[in-house]
């Protein structure tokens, strides 16, 4: 039965034979601590660098190789986007917060911002 | 009177009460999985699946505006989803009809809900109702577990199937692949939000049947878009039962 093993947190979380889970919904099920906000693959909150395992991990999709870029070569990957079907060990910094305010995202935001007249 | 279900009890009942009746089961489901259908299907897809999701973040709004100051958990959740399905990237339906687009149909057509079937139409008032009347624990059963939370499992099996077979790019098809993780978390968050808050036995059971009223009707959504684009007209046998046959 793999393992995954959320170093951080000092968690472990086993799942059966054959399956393939989401790294942040297992996370979120037990309890194991990694942040995250819009599990979306846009704000990169919930990155984490994987200390062993990377070879039972799906490639990364779209969103995360937009997001991650150079990260992903450092061994990062954002768990809400990693599908793991072995075991797998995951380190982060509890107190992260979203990758730099920039981007697509960001920039939407800023444009409705600035668009609207303030009237307070 | 029901005795109140232990949290592992519960969601062990509420996923039970989809078994049966998952949409990725149906049979335009296992024909999109299978490589069956052509383009044209997908644009009629899209032109009622806009339907169905589009409002999402209002059946959203109306069981937030359900929930008590003190549910601050589910609030925040709800207005999370909801600020993804609007705003944190490009607009969800935004996605969906650039995907809609690559199939062939136009802005107008999906947005125009003359081009759904009935049973989407009936499908996207059964969220509504279920939204407004509801109590918020069993209304985010309904919605989130019954329903968003099927996605992945439906999703994962097209998604390589449009790439693959139909030759779609990346970009024409991000609204599935967005979708196999976001709403992983949104249903595991749901799932949270229903063994929280629904906390007596008639929420726990109330939550139970509306998970099953919520999956026969998106199976009975995706059936009738086979029953309506893909099997030719002297095929469709009116008697047909429309919910699936439980074993």
């Amino acid at each position: 039965m793999p393992t995954i093993r959320f170093s951080t947190s000092g968690r472990e979380v086993h799942f059966p034979d054959g399956d393939e889970v989401n790294l942040l919904r297992v996370a979120i099920r037990n309890s194991c601590g990694i942040p995250f906000k819009c599990a979306s693959g846009n704000c990169g909150t919930d990155r984490v660098r994987v200390d062993s395992g990377a070879e039972n991990l799906d490639p990364p999709r779209k969103r995360e190789r937009d997001r991650l870029a150079e990260l992903l070569g450092e061994g990062y990957r954002l768990a809400c986007q990693t599908y793991v079907r072995g075991d797998l060990t995951v380190t982060w910094d509890p107190d992260q917060v979203e990758l730099g305010a920039t981007g697509r995202v960001y920039d939407k935001l800023k444009q409705v911002w600035l668009a609207k007249d303030d009237t307070a | 009177m029901a005795e109140l279900l232990s949290p592992p009890d519960f969601r062990n009942a509420l996923e039970h009460a989809m078994k049966g009746r998952e949409a990725k089961n149906a049979s335009f489901s296992q024909a999109w999985a299978n490589g069956e259908l052509e383009r044209h299907h997908f644009a009629r897809w899209a032109e009622n699946h806009y339907h169905y999701v589009g409002p999402f973040a209002d059946y959203l709004g109306y069981i937030y505006s359900n929930a008590p100051d003190s549910a601050t958990e589910a609030k925040d959740f709800l207005l999370q989803n909801m600020y993804e399905e609007e705003l944190s990237d490009i607009r969800h339906t935004d996605l969906l009809i650039r995907f809609a687009e690559a199939c062939g149909t136009t802005r107008e057509r999906v947005m125009d809900i003359d081009n759904a079937t009935a049973v989407t139409r009936g499908l996207q008032g059964w969220c509504y109702a279920t939204a407004i009347r509801e109590h918020f624990a069993v209304a985010a059963a309904a919605l989130v577990v019954g329903l968003e939370s099927q996605v992945p499992s439906i999703y994962s099996k097209q998604y390589p199937v449009l790439l693959e077979k139909y030759g779609f790019a990346e970009e024409e098809v991000e609204f599935f692949d967005l979708h196999i993780t976001s709403d992983e978390i949104h249903g595991e968050r749901g799932y949270q939000i229903v063994l929280q808050y629904a906390d007596t036995p008639e929420l726990q059971e109330r939550s139970l049947q509306l998970v099953r009223h919520g999956a026969d009707a998106r199976f009975a959504y995706t059936k009738a878009l086979y029953d309506t684009y893909v099997l030719p007209p002297e095929v469709v046998d009116p008697s047909s039962p429309i919910e699936p046959a439980l074993a």
